[in-house]
């Protein structure tokens, strides 16, 4: 089988009805371009959601339509090549964090992101994922995490953290209520993060635990679209939380893994509806309004301004609109400002998806998040603050490569600062 | 061969066969799609999805470009926007609302409905002639839509100007006898009923696919949708 077939034969497996009449619908008006940051940013019209997902709409129309059969017939259009492949790889992986900020503004309601997903599917069926992302995901297959998160690098990173903040960050504990389970981003680069979180936890008296079996929250299946794999790193997470007999797992600073784990996991695997699946930022939000943790108010006013960047994967797509801004309301409510558009048309930051992992993508990437400085810049903020770890690298990176002056954090550990002991 | 045979061949036999093709076609595209297969989501939605597609019909259909997470978008493409919404606006009028177009719904259906006067539905008709003029410049020069448009768009353009402008003449009693012009309104309205199946003009029936759907995954999601 030609590697264009083994595209193919995964869009014909994903494309039931729910994909084809979104397809069906599409107009081609274009309206998604002037949503999506990567085109915006480019001016490239290739980076145009509707044309990303050209690839999977001729396919679609090759295998299943009429018209479809009756235009490559007559040659108006040509039959997918191994070379078209390729070429919306880059498209897909390198400009497209998979946001769905485009499927806010279609006149037709379609929503593309899942779509566009499932052109990865095809491309990773195909072989045709970007190089360093598909090394990383083969890392994360053997050694159980994209970064290099071995089980001994990660017990002495928790151990280290433990440590030098000096809080207690209960283990296997067999029969506790929540699974607390970190991404490979916040323990080996903000493990400040990882430090917050416990805290947080520890001050509500939650009975918490974190597993050795499930170390990594981080989904690199997902970003490439290949569901076996993503389906792998899944069951880690399941394996771990069946063993300790907890009732819920938390996703810690991590868009995607959140995305994956609540919206994906339960079709993939029957296990997933056992546990309450819910983002740190949920939990700190229950732990304000229920009193089981104290913030000092006003304890972030005297920073400057401060805003609030709003991922794609926990706001847009995960629904946690309010819950950040609830808290923020109480740790700075003279200081926090909001950024335009904000919530859920938030701009993304541009490093999502995978694409911060390929080093081809950076000046791509650069220059998305020039919609970011000029966003941040007009409220004026000296500090930036997410609830995904994934954003808050980009922000750290691109902070540096442009050299501004802005402090980014994460929301957990601000509201571990803020802490009334 | 004269005029009056044409317009009897155009409004009798022809037209049936195209309103044949029309709904057949369409039938047939509508099935397919469903009989791809459904498969079951079994994600717990975090809001009434029931209330998530209602919103997203309304988001649809009345307050689109008022809404605040629109406006962005709004602001940077305003004439795609504006020419894209008066032209449905005014198709919409025209169709159902112009006597005329009532009578023919009310030989094909049996009912009739009060309609508008000529003079309002005439300004709507010459709306929706400068809206497609519109969105027919936007097409040859936005880079995104010069990407994505091949002859089926351009034809789609056509097939609905050449109805519509025939359809305005014909209410003017402009440049050619009525026989002449009542002709050539029910030959290209033939031609773009036959069209239709084979196009996406056809968007107007999944449209409804994709607006539930649309607010079956915000309120999953728990987003507005």
């Amino acid at each position: 089988m030609t590697v264009t077939e083994q595209a193919l034969d995964m869009f014909v497996h994903e494309t039931g009805g729910w994909a084809a009449s979104q397809l069906e619908a599409c107009t081609r008006c274009g309206m998604c371009a002037e949503a999506c940051h990567f085109y915006q940013s480019s001016g490239n019209p290739e980076f145009a959601p509707v044309w990303k997902l050209e690839i999977l709409r001729r396919a679609y129309e090759q295998r299943f339509t009429l018209i479809g059969k009756f235009k490559t017939a007559i040659g108006i259009e040509k039959k997918l090549t191994d070379e078209d492949l390729q070429h919306w790889s880059e498209l897909n992986y390198y400009a497209c964090t998979v946001c769905n900020k485009c499927a806010m503004v279609c006149p037709m309601g379609i929503d593309l992101g899942t779509l566009l997903h499932t052109v990865r599917s095809g491309l990773a069926a195909a072989g045709m994922v970007p190089e360093e992302l598909e090394t990383a995901v083969m890392k994360q297959v053997n050694e159980g995490s994209p970064l290099g998160m071995t089980a001994s690098v990660w017990d002495s990173r928790l151990e280290w953290v433990a440590d030098e903040w000096e809080v207690d960050i209960p283990r296997d504990v067999k029969g506790a209520d929540t699974l607390v389970v970190f991404t490979s981003i916040e323990v080996m680069k903000f493990p400040t993060n990882v430090a917050a979180i416990a805290k947080i936890l520890n001050a509500a008296g939650e009975k918490w635990t974190v597993s050795s079996i499930a170390r990594e929250v981080v989904n690199f299946g997902f970003y490439e679209g290949d569901e076996e794999h993503e389906k792998l790193f899944m069951r880690r997470l399941f394996d771990g939380a069946k063993e300790l007999g907890v009732k819920r797992i938390v996703v810690t600073e991590c868009g995607h893994a959140y995305d994956a784990l609540r919206f994906h996991a339960p079709n993939l695997l029957p296990e997933a509806n056992d546990y309450e699946i819910i983002h740190i930022t949920g939990v700190m939000a229950d732990l304000v309004k229920s009193g089981r943790i104290k913030l000092q108010e006003g304890f972030f006013d005297k920073v400057g301004t401060v805003t609030l960047h709003d991922a794609c994967k926990i706001q847009r797509r995960g629904g946690y609109i309010q819950e950040p801004r609830d808290i923020l309301n109480i740790l700075a409510p003279h200081a926090f400002k909001e950024m335009t558009p904000n919530m859920e048309e938030a701009i993304c930051c541009g490093g999502g998806g995978g694409v911060i992992a390929i080093k081809a993508a950076d000046p791509i990437r650069y220059d998305a998040f020039t919609l970011k400085i000029d966003q941040v810049n007009k409220v004026g903020a000296n500090m930036v603050t997410m609830t995904c770890s994934n954003c808050r690298l980009q922000f750290t990176e691109c902070v540096e490569h442009f050299n501004l002056d802005w402090k980014v954090t994460g929301l957990a550990q601000m509201v571990a600062d803020a802490l009334v002991e | 061969m004269n005029w009056n045979d044409v317009l009897s061949f155009a409004r009798g036999p022809l037209f049936q066969v195209a309103l044949l093709v029309f709904i057949a076609g369409m039938v047939y595209r509508l099935v397919r799609v469903i009989g791809l297969g459904w498969s079951k989501d079994r994600v717990r939605p975090k809001r009434s999805e029931a209330k998530g597609v209602v919103m997203s019909f309304l988001k649809g259909i009345i307050i689109w470009p008022f809404i605040p997470w629109v406006k962005n978008t709004f602001k940077k493409n305003p004439i795609i926007y504006l020419a894209g919404g008066l032209f449905h606006l005014g198709l919409f009028v025209i169709l159902i609302l112009g006597t005329p177009h009532m009578l023919a719904w009310k030989s094909l259906l049996g009912i009739g409905w009060r309609t508008l006067g000529l003079p309002i539905v005439d300004w709507f008709a010459a709306v929706t002639i400068i809206a497609m003029v519109v969105l027919f410049i936007n097409r040859l020069i936005n880079p995104v839509l010069k990407l994505l448009t091949g002859p089926a768009e351009w034809l789609n353009l056509l097939f609905v100007f050449l109805p519509m402008v025939s359809g305005y003449i014909m209410t003017h009693h402009l440049f050619f006898r009525y026989e002449v012009l009542y002709s050539l309104h029910m030959l290209t309205v033939d031609l773009m009923l036959i069209w239709i199946p084979f196009s996406r003009i056809s968007h107007f029936v999944f449209y409804f696919f994709s607006r539930t759907i649309h607010g079956q995954e915000f309120a999953k999601h728990g987003v507005r949708a």
